[in-house]
């Protein structure tokens, strides 16, 4: 049966500036926003879409995350026709085979894999965002505009354009210009990653750009400056929402943030559920010296002692006494009697000891930050961890 | 596969819980923030390994359907047994109205049961709030010569009224029925391992007798022909809920951390169904003291000693004390409930005031708004 759609994300990215936190795991499962790991985002975006065939592309420390999607249950992706697949790398008897050398040579890498669905179109999505999308309503525009490829684009200010893939546009409303981090934006029209392509023009243009020996093999990079070159048509699809990228610390540390803020990103939205693997807890327990305030609280979680700002994953222990502040907490992570975290990121499983502090509030100087802990690491009693730390343990997951 | 099967008794009725059950049986009322009764019978069979299961069923099941489903939330789904829901067939009477005993509901589903592939099988009920390491109660079954191995705890226990007596040797010497908190012997759960043959001869006497009860009539003919049974001694929390005031007090309870973690303790999860959820928001001014909050909601007043389900809002200078609110209740602002039950999707508009008492919990039902 012939898809009008598929999407195939790339979540095979190292994460390398979150290194603490994806030495033993891929990016795209890293927890976030308290109940969700970050590839909840793009695989909900495709379910409640209804694009019900998805490829996952991984190469770097993939376990965890073929553990967590599994056979896409949670998000209805467990479905006879289509489903969801990880991708990895492979070699082919008698080919030579490799890595993923690019975000393109990814997809080329697994064109068999997307021509036994034979779709009309392919959507090219990324492991690391956090956002809502309707990617139905862009593959309307994409058709009604007849285009090669439609391009997610959002409006950042001038100074951020800098470090965004560019956008110009025609009078006609088509792209007739992308510059990749320019110097000088000509316009604040930013790529959010987000690609949906006609099929056979993609095949093409993958099989052209595999075979140029100068080519990074990059979406951004190569693949739409060349359909450009060659005057195809691109289309922008203007987003209007929220997006962000949690490719660092501050990053992933903000949008945790931006989550206790109702008017930013609505999670309660019925009419667009988040979904997740969602272990089996019962529900938090909150003591009578407890203090919640202004913070995301997932179940699971035992809490006496003071929680404020802060995003707090399933299975999370607060002893009496303890201080969160400003802090992303994720799984299973226990914070001992007397200790403080602030402004910190503490990952799945790490113990925090009696009396033990980590991070401190902004203080104005240079070179403070957001204070990192690794998964399973554990900070002894007393012990204090400095601003823009980040620790991790040495051992092998 | 499993050596045993399961069968869960799903049909009890328990009217004292009134609105409670207007609308569902017992095993489906809801529970501890986000679990119902049933659950605690599934994952018991499941952390055994039991996937072949049977809940007999009488009568209001909708919403016991609509919670089990495909039974994938305990790994029940499977393309050969898994979970089978069993509603009343087989006997002429049994559309009519509930069943008078456990007999006459294994003897209305005696085709399943004979069909049963497996030599050994667990009864359990579906409405007892207990975590129960079925491995061990079988482990200990396997280990001696008993055809029937009952379990039990140590008195007293809510809800739970018959006793068994043990002889010198450590099997059971004799039951005394109904005998409320006068413990003598040890309180039985009506749960039970039983040899397939065992159970199958046992209904078929009570049928031949036009018997219907399992403790009164074929426990009590088991054992005056001399048949050797042993008990398994659960410890931890246990309690099956017959009215309002022990549904509360059994939901209060788990507010202490002791015999939460004797419900949920971490080698023996408990499952239920999932649904699409988010964590919850707690605001600026939320209060939350010695309450049980679940997944979903958002908190902008003040609770203490609060059970709080899933999909919950409570509105700002909002005071909730000793209340246990369902799925989907919204609470507006300025708003004081203490000693109230709220049944799913119940609303109350702001203002409102609204008070039961300790012995006497308001149970406001399901879909009202006030």
């Amino acid at each position: 049966m012939k898809k009008s759609c598929i999407a195939m994300l790339l979540a095979g990215g190292q994460g390398s500036r979150l290194y603490a936190l994806t030495q033993h795991v891929a990016k795209p499962s890293v927890p976030f926003g308290g109940k969700y790991r970050i590839i909840d985002f793009p695989l909900s975006n495709c379910a409640n879409s209804g694009i019900d065939t998805v490829g996952v592309l991984t190469q770097y420390r993939p376990l965890q995350l073929n553990s967590y999607i599994g056979t896409g249950q949670p998000w209805d992706l467990d479905v006879s026709d289509g489903g969801v697949y990880i991708l990895p790398p492979y070699l082919g008897a008698g080919e030579k085979g490799s890595w993923f050398s690019g975000t393109a040579n990814a997809i080329y890498q697994n064109m068999a894999f997307i021509e036994s669905y034979n779709p009309e179109n392919v959507l090219i999505l990324s492991g690391d965002h956090i956002y809502k999308m309707d990617y139905a309503d862009m593959l309307r525009e994409h058709l009604a505009h007849d285009a090669a490829c439609t391009i997610s684009v959002l409006q950042v200010s001038l100074e951020e354009a800098t470090r965004f893939g560019i956008m110009n546009l025609g009078d006609d409303g088509y792209i007739n210009e992308f510059e990749e981090k320019p110097k000088h934006p000509k316009s604040t029209l930013a790529s959010m990653g987000v690609y949906m392509f006609n099929w056979p023009k993609l095949r093409s243009y993958l099989i052209a750009d595999e075979n140029n020996p100068n080519s990074s093999k990059d979406f951004g990079k190569n693949i739409i400056p060349a359909m450009l070159a060659a005057g195809e048509k691109l289309w922008p699809y203007h987003f209007q929402g929220y997006w962000r990228d949690v490719g660092t610390i501050t990053s992933l540390w903000d949008a945790n943030m931006d989550m206790l803020s109702t008017t930013l990103i609505n999670l309660y939205d019925p009419d667009w559920p988040i979904s997740s693997r969602s272990p089996v807890c019962p529900p938090t327990y909150t003591g009578e010296n407890a203090r919640v305030i202004h913070s995301i609280v997932t179940e699971g979680c035992e809490i006496d002692g003071h929680v404020e700002n802060s995003v707090l994953s399933p299975s999370v222990t607060v002893e009496r006494g303890a201080k969160v502040v400003y802090s992303v907490v994720m799984p299973g992570a226990v914070i001992k009697a007397g200790a403080t975290v602030e402004y910190a990121i503490i990952g799945e499983n790490c113990v925090i000891e009696a009396g033990a502090r980590v991070g401190t509030a902004p203080d104005g100087t240079e070179g403070w930050g957001v204070a990192t802990c690794g998964p399973n690491v554990t900070v002894a009693p007393g012990q204090v961890i400095p601003a823009a730390a980040m620790i991790y343990s040495g051992e092998e997951a | 596969m499993s050596k045993y099967h399961g069968i869960i008794f799903a049909y009890k009725d328990a009217p004292e819980l009134g609105d409670l059950v207007r609308e569902r049986t017992v095993a489906s009322l809801p529970f501890c923030g986000r679990y119902r009764l049933i659950d605690f019978a599934l994952s018991s069979m499941k952390n055994a390994g039991i996937t072949d299961v049977g809940v007999v069923m009488a009568r209001d099941y909708q919403s016991l359907l609509d919670h089990i489903g495909s039974g994938k939330d305990w790994d029940m789904s499977r393309r050969s047994g898994g979970l089978r829901m069993l509603p009343p067939f087989g006997l002429p009477h049994a559309h009519t109205g509930n069943y008078g005993g456990t007999v006459e509901a294994l003897n209305a589903v005696a085709d399943y049961i004979r069909d049963i592939p497996q030599d050994h099988i667990v009864l359990m009920l579906g409405n007892l709030i207990a975590n129960i390491d079925l491995a061990a109660a079988i482990a200990q079954h396997e280990s001696g010569d008993a055809e029937i191995t009952a379990i039990c705890a140590e008195g007293p226990t809510v809800g739970l009224n018959h006793q068994y007596l043990l002889g010198e040797d450590g099997y059971v010497s004799g039951i005394h029925l109904d005998r409320g908190d006068a413990v003598k012997g040890l309180k039985s759960l009506e749960g039970y391992i039983i040899e397939k043959s065992a159970l199958l001869r046992l209904m078929d006497e009570a049928a031949s007798r036009n018997h219907y009860a399992f403790h009164r009539q074929a426990i009590i003919g088991f054992l005056g022909d001399g048949g050797k049974m042993d008990v398994y001694k659960h410890e931890g929390y246990v309690c099956a809920v017959r009215n309002v005031e022990q549904y509360y007090n059994a939901s209060m309870d788990m507010l202490c951390s002791d015999k939460r973690h004797q419900i949920f303790p971490a080698d023996r999860p408990v499952r239920t169904k999932t649904h699409e959820e988010v964590s919850t928001y707690f605001s600026e001014q939320a209060v939350c003291k010695n309450s049980l909050v679940a997944d979903n909601c958002i908190i902008d007043g003040e609770i203490e000693n609060c059970i709080v389900f899933s999909g919950c809002r409570i509105g700002a200078n909002t005071k909730l004390k000793n209340c246990i609110v369902m799925r989907g209740v919204t609470v507006g602002e300025n708003a004081e409930l203490s000693y109230i039950v709220a049944d799913k999707y119940a609303s109350f508009s702001d203002r409102t005031v609204l008070t039961g008492s300790a012995k006497l919990p308001t149970v406001v039902p399901k879909n009202t708004n006030i």
